[in-house]
């Protein structure tokens, strides 16, 4: 193989983790708080509102049943306002984040609702408080949950981020749309594929070894 | 003074079938250093009552009044200050999964912000009171059900409680590990000067530990006394299966089982307790009055070398020889009463 096409290759792979990385993270920044909100807010959470959990709902809802691409589009005027541009690794990842926020969300809501409610009242009859309980006994004692939860995320981000290729976003999608579609090379888009299976490989991998090592039950 | 008192306390649970009165005006005062039993049978409320104790469940109506400060007027701050005072145990452990078992005994400390020094400290003197210094680094995942309960209870004592609630602690252990474990609550209650308040359906656990007992049935107190004296001569229908029936669960069948038992002809309960003697009473007694009687269920327990516990005998139908036989029972220092449905 020519020796710009694996420099190519290389560039895509890295600005692919760039996308993906960053999109996790801020996802997470986002997706986390959220997720324990809905937690504890909701049926049998220790600071049950419904009108709270009605709204964060909803909009969790909404935001999932946008098509990615579409959502895309949609945020370009946000993505401009962050990034001063709209196309390129860096302002693929706004789209990402809006679009993974909700989805971890969920994610984390399911993983901290199946934390023993038994262990959450153990700590109330010592005194814990929303914060302690929420640090210690749900985010602590639902960890195992979160990890296999974080590593499917990360897997879907992954794909979403190559969505975006198709829309100048960089890395590995881009490559595979320009190579694969525009151009019918057949091999690159190959590569480019095997590339991305490889790297949910690696991470699906990780997170579970991770999960497993984390877990003492 | 009382040092848990709970006054005309009332909880009704509002679901979408209806209201439940899971608790109807009850009244209570449990003294310090008391051990005091509350029984029924599944529920009857108990689970409800103990949760009203240290406030987990808020009452629909009523006061729980604890060392003379009444929880129901409390900030939610000064809830939680007061909670370290009330610890609790439960039957399904609660410990927490996820961390060993020295960080664990350190959770209550940590609620309260301890120095982390300080608490693996005293954790470490806890888990010698019960026996487990050598798990410190195990998680609860690789011990025992009466292992697991021996941590729940040093945890419990973490935060230098004057008051321990015990919901089923017991329930989900064999015998000799709930006798294991009721020892262990006993020296705690005696070396440490803690009050200790225990739910349970066995009649047997309180009257291996308890001094007190209040019978719950259908979310009212039923009867309350010395553990003796309800034991010996139990007054409320619920009293009296719960005593014939005590070493089992008592569920519905079980409860007819009891009432089945005590239909029929004529029969006695009688009660081994305290002064009662050494000789093998009942041998004696068929051997002096010349009559069988057919020993209907037997559930004593060697305690020191006396029989302490019940029987229920089946007299013979011979009026003269009724008589006799429980003259000679009474002679023998035993409570003699007879038993109908
Ligand atoms: N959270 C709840 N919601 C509705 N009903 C409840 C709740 N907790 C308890 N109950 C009802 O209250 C009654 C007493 O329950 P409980 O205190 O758990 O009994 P026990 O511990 O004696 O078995 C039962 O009829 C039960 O169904
Ligand atoms: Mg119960």
């Amino acid at each position: 193989m020519r020796e710009e096409i694996v420099t190519m290759l290389l560039q895509g792979i890295g600005e692919t983790l760039y996308m993906s990385v960053f999109a996790t993270l801020f996802g997470y920044v986002i997706g986390l708080p959220w997720g324990v909100a809905l937690c504890i807010t909701g049926k049998n959470g220790i600071k049950r509102n419904s009108g709270i959990y009605f709204v964060l709902d909803v909009i969790a809802n909404i935001m999932r049943s946008i098509p990615f691409l579409i959502l895309m589009i949609m945020v370009i005027p946000l993505t401009i306002a962050i990034v001063g541009q709209s196309y390129g690794s860096t302002a693929t990842i706004v789209p990402l984040v809006i679009s993974a926020a909700p989805m971890i969300a969920r994610m984390v809501e399911s993983s901290l609702v199946e934390v023993d409610a038994g262990e959450i009242e153990a700590v109330q009859s010592m005194g814990a408080g929303t914060g302690w309980i929420i640090l210690h006994v749900l985010l602590g004692e639902g960890r195992v949950s979160l990890i296999a939860g974080a590593t499917i995320s990360f897997a879907t981000i992954l794909g979403y981020s190559a969505m975006a290729g198709t829309l100048g976003g960089g890395g590995l999608g881009d490559i595979a749309i320009r190579y694969g579609y525009h151009r019918y090379d057949t091999q690159i888009m190959i590569i480019t594929v095997v590339l991305l299976v490889v790297l949910v490989q690696i991470f699906q991998g990780l997170g579970t070894w991770v999960g497993k090592k984390s877990d003492k039950r | 003074m009382a040092i848990v008192e709970v006054k005309n306390l009332s909880k009704t649970f509002d679901a979408a079938g209806g209201t439940t009165t899971a608790l109807n005006h009850i009244n209570l005062s449990i003294e310090e250093g008391d051990v005091f039993g509350i029984i029924g049978m599944s529920g009857a409320g108990k689970s409800t009552l103990v949760r009203c104790l240290n406030l987990l469940e808020v009452p629909t109506e009523g006061q729980v009044i604890v060392e003379g400060k009444d929880l129901t007027a409390l900030t939610n701050k000064e809830l939680r200050e007061e909670r370290g005072r009330i610890a609790m145990i439960f039957q399904s452990f609660n410990l927490l999964q996820q961390k060993n078992v020295i960080s664990n005994v350190c959770v209550p400390m940590m609620i309260q912000g301890k120095k982390k020094s300080e608490a693996k400290k005293r954790a470490k003197e806890l888990l010698e009171l019960v026996c487990l210094q050598d798990k410190a680094r195990s998680y609860p995942s690789q011990l025992s059900g009466g292992q697991c309960q021996r941590v729940a209870i040093a945890r419990a004592l973490a935060s230098d409680p004057k008051i321990l609630l015990c919901d089923e602690a017991t329930s989900a252990l064999d015998p000799q590990t709930t006798n294991q474990i009721l020892d262990l609550l006993k020296e705690i209650n005696q070396k440490l000067k803690i009050t200790i308040i225990i739910i349970t359906h066995q009649m047997s656990v309180v009257q291996k530990i308890c001094n007190r007992v209040a019978i719950i049935d259908h979310g009212e107190i039923a009867e309350m006394g010395e553990v003796e004296e309800i034991f010996t001569h139990p007054k409320s229908q619920a009293g009296r299966v719960l005593v014939i029936d005590g070493t089992q669960e008592v569920g519905t069948s079980d409860r007819q089982k009891a009432v089945e038992l005590l239909k029929e002809k004529k029969r006695i309960r009688i009660v081994f307790s305290k002064n009662s003697s050494y000789e093998p009473v009942i041998a004696n007694m068929v051997l002096a009055v010349g009559k069988p009687v057919n020993i209907l269920k037997a559930d004593t327990q060697d305690v020191g070398g006396v029989a302490r516990g019940q029987m229920i005998l089946g007299l013979p139908d011979d009026a003269d020889a009724q008589e006799k036989m429980i003259a000679y029972l009474k002679d023998h220092n035993l409570a003699v009463e007879e038993v109908q449905a």
